[in-house]
């Protein structure tokens, strides 16, 4: 394979071997191995667990040799309930939810949440889930997790019996100074080929302690491809059973982000005219009035009948606060301008968040990579969310600096927003969820990561063109 | 005059009070809300009351039922609504109890400081003040009803100042034109469009604006 690839740009002999050596130091990896860790719990899946404590009780209450045929019956029954207990009461959905987390800030696998099913009152809510089809696809894909979590474990055990494999040379010497003469037994090395009884093969002197060194070395070469495969698989059953699915539910999301895009742009509307008659109107009417006023008493001074100089004094400062109205006004009418379409958008994404990150109150950072602009309406989009994210953390975060990263990835815009700030963002908070409808509605997806005590972490990701 | 000011906008309240203040008139209460409106009318008793349309809590109409509520309690008070755009269904609405001391403005009025305040003065003495805009838009509404053809461009001016509430001496002077020669194109109009002539000019406007479909 690689005598062929060698023409290829960059896959050399010596970085295949680069990335062989690296591979288990690599970030990727420790992330992929705290991944297939996170898994290993899923090797005691509930319906067994739940089988095997109800024989268990049924042991204790009546002590037999074997359980009787009521018991196991029981013991069916209740496994079979949980079954339909995890779909019932939302758990389902809900560990589905933590895997989809883990495989989000673990993998970068970033898949979007279905629908939640719609039902009133707690029997509604529980028919609902029954005929929810991604609560059952969650069930299913717990069911096809238990085999993956074993692998899991076997993928585990390649880091730790490879870390134990290496370690016997440096300790071999403190442990094995016997006097001469004293017969011990041979020390037996684990791999995950022969992990039972003594081990896949047995160490009795020093020089024998480096096969096993040979061997941990071999097992932590290999383990993060099989972290990796293992993750992958898990990956992909995620993205299949995890995500919004069939046709049929995705009709449903785009209806609901129709919706929401409607509903989103009439606030829009309705928040414009707001601004409009609130502001600029009100201020071009005082300020007419003001004129009017003015224009008054300076006609008045101007008759010959009229009032003296005083009046001068008094349409002075008339015309003077229509003065201040009117620039007022223009102040207004361009920030509502700004706040439509910020001008500095039109050349580019980029620019225009360097605009945005030089006037933070908070110090903040921008990396941008965009090598194809992406359409007007995810431009727009995506500063908009710079733009409430940035303000969010200036207001609620009190970190000391923030990190904005726009790139372009396999057709996507990434934006990150990040802080080392106090963290504890609400994501159903009126801000946060509110953008993350507006994301919805050009099918992006928004991830927060923000633990109590920071940091905050919140990724979006836009397609490229709407 | 006595008037209270109801008007969510701090600036433009300032200037109203300012502006009445200026002309020798008393500005009792200046409020914010329909309720304080209420209130301050009870309190007060006075001859008008200029009341915004949109104000909180719900920045929708509650000034225009107040005012409506207003009428109701205290016909003598003379109501001018004030708003920054002007919808017919209000004004029908204002007018639905009569036209006496009832008065619908554009916001943009106050710039012309001499015919707000001779408007509010109308209204306070029980006549009618109706904004242009709305005369204009029940005008366009029934450009088709029977007799509105053979109205000469004259006529159809006096015809949209009698709808706004002016009297024959107003219109006079709008047009720059005598008293006698607007009461012949009063007399005219009548004719043509064959409304009962009518003395008071509260009766007057409502017989236009009942004809233009108000």
């Amino acid at each position: 394979m690689s005598a062929t690839s060698t023409t290829r740009a960059g896959v050399t002999p010596v970085a295949v071997m680069r990335a062989v050596l690296t591979a288990p130091v690599s970030l990727r990896s420790r992330r992929e191995l705290l991944f297939c860790a996170s898994e290993m719990p899923f090797a005691f899946p509930l319906p067994l667990v739940v089988f095997f404590v109800t024989i268990l009780l049924a042991h204790l209450l009546d002590p037999r040799p074997n359980p009787s045929g009521g018991q196991v019956l029981v013991a069916v029954a209740g496994s079979v309930l949980t079954v339909v207990l995890l779909p019932a009461t939302g758990a389902a959905r809900g560990l589905a939810a933590i895997c989809r987390r883990l495989a989000a800030s673990l993998l970068g696998e970033l898949v979007p949440a279905p629908a939640s099913p719609a039902g009133r009152g707690l029997s509604g809510r529980i028919a609902a889930r029954l005929r929810d089809r991604p609560s059952w696809r969650a069930a299913g894909y717990l069911a096809l997790k238990f085999p993956v979590s074993l692998l899991a474990w076997y993928a585990v055990s390649f880091w730790l019996m490879g870390v134990m494999a290496l370690s016997y040379p440096f300790w071999w010497l403190s442990f094995r100074n016997h006097p001469p003469g004293v017969h011990l037994n041979t020390v037996p090395v684990f791999t995950p080929f022969g992990w039972g009884g003594r081990g896949t093969f047995e160490v009795a002197t020093f020089p024998g302690t480096f096969a096993a060194f040979a061997a941990g070395a071999a097992m932590l070469l290999a383990a993060p491809w099989v972290t990796r495969v293992v993750a992958a698989a898990d990956r992909w059953l995620i993205q299949g059973l995890l995500g919004p699915g069939t046709l049929r539910e995705r009709l449903r999301d785009l209806e609901q982000t129709r919706a929401l895009a409607v509903d989103d742009s009439a606030a829009l509307l309705r928040q414009v005219e707001r601004n409009l008659h609130d502001g600029a109107q009100i201020r071009l009417a005082t300020l007419a009035m003001h004129l009017g006023m003015a224009r008054e008493k300076i006609a008045a001074a101007g008759d010959p009948a009229g009032g003296p100089a005083v009046d001068l004094a008094a349409a002075l400062e008339l015309v003077d606060a229509a003065h201040r109205g009117a620039k007022h006004a223009l102040t207004e009418l361009r920030e509502l301008a700004r706040g439509i379409h910020p001008p500095v958008l039109d050349n580019g994404l980029a620019g225009a968040l360097a605009t945005l990150a030089a006037g933070s109150a908070i110090p903040a950072t921008l990396t941008a990579d965009i090598p194809r602009r992406p359409t007007p309406a995810i431009e727009s989009i995506a500063f908009f969310c710079a733009a409430e994210l940035l303000a969010n953390a200036v207001k609620h975060s009190d970190a000391s600096n923030i990190q904005i990263t726009v790139t372009e990835r396999a057709r996507t815009l990434q934006l990150a927003v990040a802080d080392d700030g106090a963290g504890g963002a609400d994501p159903v908070g009126g801000g946060l969820s509110g953008l993350a409808q507006r994301i919805r509605t050009v099918d992006g997806r928004m991830d927060i990561s923000s633990p109590a005590g920071g940091p905050t972490l919140i990724r979006v990701e836009l397609p490229l063109r709407a | 005059m006595r008037v209270v000011i109801a008007e969510d906008a701090a600036m433009m309240r300032e200037g109203l009070t300012r502006l009445l203040t200026d002309r020798g008139h008393q500005v009792c209460a200046a409020v914010a809300d329909g309720e304080a409106l209420l209130e301050a009318v009870a309190a007060h008793r006075p001859d008008a009351a200029v009341v915004d349309i949109r104000m909180p809590p719900t920045h929708t109409d509650e000034g225009l039922r107040a005012a409506l509520e207003l009428k109701n309690r205290y016909p003598q008070t003379g109501v001018l609504v004030f708003s920054q755009y002007i919808e017919t269904r209000y004004s029908s609405q204002l007018l639905r109890r009569g036209a006496s001391g009832v008065g619908y403005l554009l916001k943009d009025r106050v710039a012309d400081v001499a015919e707000f305040t001779d408007a509010l003065a109308r209204v306070a003495a029980g006549g009618t003040a109706l904004d242009p805009e709305v005369v204009s838009q029940l005008l366009t509404a029934s450009h088709r009803a029977p007799g509105m053809a053979t109205l000469t461009p004259r006529e159809r001016e006096v015809l949209a100042l009698m709808a706004e509430g002016r009297s024959n001496a107003g219109i006079a002077a709008a047009l720059v034109l005598s008293t006698g020669a607007v009461e012949k194109h009063v007399a005219s109009i009548f004719g043509k469009l064959s409304l009962p002539p009518s003395e008071s000019d509260n009766r007057r406007v409502l017989a236009v604006l009942r004809y233009l479909g108000s």
